[in-house]
């Protein structure tokens, strides 16, 4: 029996990422800003895009690609507010694969968008190894969760372009460190951008929509 | 466990029968069943016996619990039994102050520069690459005989 041995040196990931290529340029010739978001369950992300969807759908046509283990509820909540969203349900899998994205754009009808998203299945650690063609990746925590987060899940961090701390309202109840949290942010991912917001005072919440318009803006023109 | 094509198997923890949790490596040891087979039918037909995998420090997959997977992956397929070799590779961290690599502590994702508090440059330490797949040729799809 003869062994042959070949030598292939290819990316693990590499079905997933060259799909997460083909979602890129596809979003380049659409002009669609498209985030991932990534956080724990529960951390407040369905409601900063409902909170992004009151301040920015009269003006931009947005999008919504939901991933959950089970229930529809996530898009159901944002199609109440009358944005086109795909719900993804992985049954049991932890975080979102590019070749879902592009299965949800086939099955609706969400292109053309100006800002789509992407909100990952709860979860700090799997969909962090995932492209899905995003420009960026946006990783929230909230104030409830500890301000030890980022240094004990420590990817995300540093390869989210910008972190997001939500339910700031609750600050004054919670024993959770601003200070040191930004400044262990800012150590993991040097470049990255800090915003503290509060969906229920709204705190925070026009920077975030800035931040997006902005990006789109810079997009349009690259 | 299920098979390939269901996104993640659930593994019960040691010394817990009822706890279950979705694991991220198995996921990626799909991923990586998928290409090693790719390979053998680009070069031939035949048996995976040994594959070679690199790992960076800061890739996010635990080796361990990708070995875990890698064997439930090839479980009951003709590939059963094949070795997943994992190389281990570190970021290189150069601090641009001090113009050396630097070693930051086991586990640690700060990008500081011990001596001198500046961010450091990270190169590699994400690789999560087939290297190498060998496997037993056959022809006519039968096995040789020796």
């Amino acid at each position: 029996m003869e062994t042959k041995t070949v030598t292939i040196r290819r990316k693990a990931l590499a079905a997933s990422e060259e799909q997460a290529v083909k979602l890129r340029e596809r979003f380049a010739e659409s002009g669609t800003l498209v985030l991932n978001l990534i956080s724990s369950p529960g951390s407040g992300k369905t409601t900063l895009l409902e909170s992004t969807v009151g301040r920015l759908a009269d003006d931009y046509r947005l999008a919504v690609v939901e991933g959950d283990v089970a229930t529809e509820r996530d898009a159901d909540r944002i199609r109440a507010m009358g944005v086109p969203a795909h719900q993804v349900l992985t049954s049991g899998a932890c975080h979102l694969d590019a070749r879902q994205i592009e299965t949800a754009l086939e099955t609706t009808e969400l292109l053309p968008a100006e800002i789509l998203v992407i909100e990952n299945v709860g979860n700090l650690i799997c969909p962090t190894t995932y492209d899905l063609g995003e420009d960026f990746k946006v990783a929230l925590l909230s104030v409830t969760e500890g301000d030890d987060k980022p240094i004990k899940y420590p990817a995300i961090f540093s390869r989210a372009d910008v972190t997001v701390i939500t339910k700031s309202d609750l600050l004054p109840y919670v024993p959770f460190d601003l200070e040191t949290v930004k400044a262990h942010i800012a150590t993991l991912n040097p470049s990255g951008v800090i915003l503290v917001v509060s969906s229920i005072s709204g705190e925070g919440i026009d920077d975030w929509c800035d931040l997006l318009v902005r990006r789109l803006e810079a997009k349009r023109r690259s | 466990m299920r098979g390939p094509g269901h996104g993640h198997g659930r593994i019960a923890a040691q010394g817990d029968p009822g706890y279950t949790k979705p694991m991220h490596e198995m996921g990626i040891a799909i991923e990586i069943y998928r290409t090693c087979r790719e390979a053998v039918q680009e070069h031939g037909e035949g048996r995976l016996r040994h594959v070679k995998i690199a790992v960076g420090e800061l890739s996010a997959v635990e080796p361990d619990l990708l070995s875990f997977g890698w064997e439930a992956v090839i479980a009951d397929t003709d590939d059963e039994g094949a070795e997943l070799e994992v190389e281990f590779r570190r970021a290189d961290q150069r601090c641009p102050n001090c113009g050396e690599s630097k070693d930051r502590s086991e586990g640690s994702w700060f990008r500081i520069c011990p001596d001198c508090g500046a961010p450091l440059e990270v190169r590699g330490g994400d690789e999560l690459d087939v290297l190498e797949v060998s496997f037993e040729a056959v022809e006519n799809g039968a096995p040789e005989e020796q």
